[in-house]
């Protein structure tokens, strides 16, 4: 089983029209009704808190859920100098522990993959072991743990912990895929007088692009989403990442929705730029039909 | 490094070839000498994972057994903290019963409701319409789910939310109350938020895994006349069983841990009407300093967790196809 071994589905060229109207021939029309209706009440609470958004008080209080005039962009102004700061301290933390951990992770698998080393089964079950391990179990000693090496309120009480954490995923992925790649390949720029270390910086990390792609995303939206650990070893409002801080701002600003809305959609604005950057690498990496047991 | 060094590795690698007469003299030593790069490879890893994750891990059994304040000197209490748990408190037997609620519910509906939509974007004929649609359902997942969260808050909301709106709209007025603030109703409205319940990324891998069935498969059981709702029973489910396996073993391990949406929406209350084991640890550690009898119920929940996956693994069977 390799990850990501389906390629990019060819795209049918034919403009969006005629594709409706193929649509509506071969039947297709009631599995668009069934999926517009999904569709709808999934997006539904998101497109009314773009509405909210723009309300100051008296409109809310009135027509709470329809568009009304004039718009209040203002309220972005109120919620960007609040939220502004978490979203720095956020794109602090997930990427400097983004970059920690592809490294990390990649040249464990990278060693478990292609070296037959004595103990490699141990050592590769010793990591595997960890993805049982919940966290309910570790929050604890964990956080006595920290606050003993004095990381308590600083980045790195966030940083590291999620390098060590999120390699034991990633390296379970990268090492199947790094497995999965042809030996041959390796072998030919070893005859060609390649040391070790170029054959996994020239060949194996170009070859392997994506899937590292893939489990950077899914290592940022972990991170970026976490609410527990930051909650408990966080005091200062300064390091506060997104998740937390949008906490204490519901706290303070409840009821006053517009502006409170208004930080809700710049909260997610990071993430769906990303996202847009990244969709094709996420969805196909999702779909190769390399995950599941 | 020799050259010697430098192949030795390669000829292993290429899986299946034989190894090489001069390996398999090498003793243990003489092995793990040649390979001590590769160890040295591996360093950085153990160090971090010792040190963050399996000392803490370790600890967190071993003191389930003491009695444990901040401050005070850890006391062997043997199973002491596992009495006491279930038998002498009730609201921990309570929140075992709202986590089996929470849990079933989020299995039961991400076996259906993304299964359905995935069932709808792969028989699309069109590429184009299936790649955006698939792009549409991953696009609300993007959202951090805290703002999910304080969303659903806003539509629970006692005054100005949503779903009292939508009553009020359909004259059903005797039904509007705080949904989270009624002891009554508060566990529901947490197990059964998100509707409509469709995980973008479950529905990428029930995609995925129906698209691994091969055309020839769909195409003869077209020809022996099985389509429609018979074809999903009987070739689409069986066929990507292995998916279905996945989700159930990520919603119920989702589901016990799932107490963070819970302390974010509402603390556990009103009192302890909507209480969960983890929310209930949480408490125990980081509100009353009980650090021994919080640890014992993060060992519970491991347990529960690895037990209920095993038993997943075992018992619910892929089959070969």
């Amino acid at each position: 089983m390799t990850v990501l071994e389906g390629q990019p589905q060819p795209v049918q060229r034919m403009s969006m029209g005629a594709g409706w109207r193929r649509a509506w021939r071969t039947g297709d029309w009631w599995r668009h009704l069934g999926l517009g209706v999904f569709l709808f009440f999934m997006f539904l609470p998101f497109i009314i808190t773009i509405i909210i958004s723009f309300k100051d008080i008296p409109q809310f209080d009135h027509y709470p859920f329809t568009v009304t005039f004039p718009l209040h962009p203002d309220n972005y102004l109120e919620a960007w100098r609040i939220v502004s700061r978490y979203i720095l301290n956020s794109i602090i933390t997930s990427g400097t522990s983004v970059v920690g951990m592809v490294i990390l992770a990649a040249i464990a698998a990278w060693a478990f993959a292609r070296y037959p080393f004595p103990g490699r089964e141990i050592f590769f079950f010793g990591v595997l072991a960890l993805l049982m391990v919940p966290g309910e179990l570790t929050l604890i000693p964990a956080f006595l743990l920290v606050k003993d090496l004095g990381l308590l309120n600083t980045r790195w009480v966030l940083i590291a912990p999620y390098i060590a954490g999120g390699q034991v995923f990633a390296i379970f992925i990268l090492r199947q895929f790094f497995q999965a790649l042809s030996g041959e390949m390796f072998e030919a720029a070893r005859i060609d007088g390649a040391t070790e270390l170029q054959v996994f910086r020239h060949i194996g990390i170009p070859l392997s692009q994506s899937i590292l792609g893939v489990v950077a995303i899914m290592h940022v939206l972990s991170t970026w989403n976490d609410v527990i650990w930051p909650l408990v070893t966080l005091r200062s409002n300064e390091l506060m990442t997104l998740t937390i801080g949008l906490y204490a701002f519901r706290t303070a600003w409840y009821t006053i929705w517009g502006p409170l809305m208004a930080g809700y959609v710049i909260a997610s604005i990071p993430l769906i730029i990303l996202f847009a950057f990244t969709s094709r690498l996420f969805v196909e990496g999702l779909s190769s039909g390399a995950i599941k047991m | 490094m020799t050259t010697e060094e430098i192949r030795a590795p390669a000829s292993h690698a290429t899986a299946a070839r034989p190894a090489v007469p001069q390996e398999r003299q090498a003793t243990l030593g003489q092995r793990i000498y040649r390979y001590r790069f590769v160890y040295l490879m591996l360093v950085p890893t153990f160090a971090l994972l010792l040190t963050f994750n399996y000392y803490p891990a370790f600890m967190g059994l071993y003191r389930a057994f003491f009695k444990w304040d901040i401050g005070l000197q850890p006391e062997f209490l043997g199973l002491g903290n596992f009495e006491k748990l279930f038998i002498r408190d009730d609201t921990f037997i309570k929140s075992l019963r709202h986590v089996s609620l929470l849990t079933s519910w989020r299995v039961i509906s991400a076996v259906t409701f993304p299964f359905i939509v995935a069932e709808l974007i792969f028989n699309l004929r069109s590429n184009v319409h299936k790649y955006s649609y698939r792009v549409l359902t991953i696009l609300p997942a993007v959202v951090p789910g805290i703002v999910i969260l304080l969303l659903w808050q806003f539509i629970y909301d006692g005054t100005h939310g949503l779903l009292n709106a939508f009553l009020e709209g359909v004259g059903l007025e005797d039904w509007q109350r705080p949904w989270l603030g009624s002891p009554k109703t508060a566990l529901y409205a947490v197990t059964f938020m998100g509707f409509p319940w469709v995980g973008g990324v479950t529905v990428l891998i029930y995609l995925a895994g129906l698209q691994g069935i091969s055309d020839e498969v769909i195409d003869s059981s077209l020809v022996d006349g099985c389509s429609g709702l018979r074809r999903i029973f009987s070739i689409d489910i069986p066929l990507i069983l292995g998916q279905f396996k996945l989700i159930i073993v990520l919603a119920v391990i989702g589901g016990l841990q799932g107490w963070v949406a819970v302390f974010v929406m509402t603390a556990g209350g009103p009192g302890t009407a909507s209480m969960v084991p983890g929310l209930w640890m949480y408490n125990n550690a980081f509100l009353w300093n009980k650090m021994g009898y919080a640890s014992a119920i993060g060992m519970f929940l491991f347990v529960l967790i690895m037990g209920l996956t095993i038993l997943n693994v075992k018992f619910v069977k892929t089959g070969d196809y």
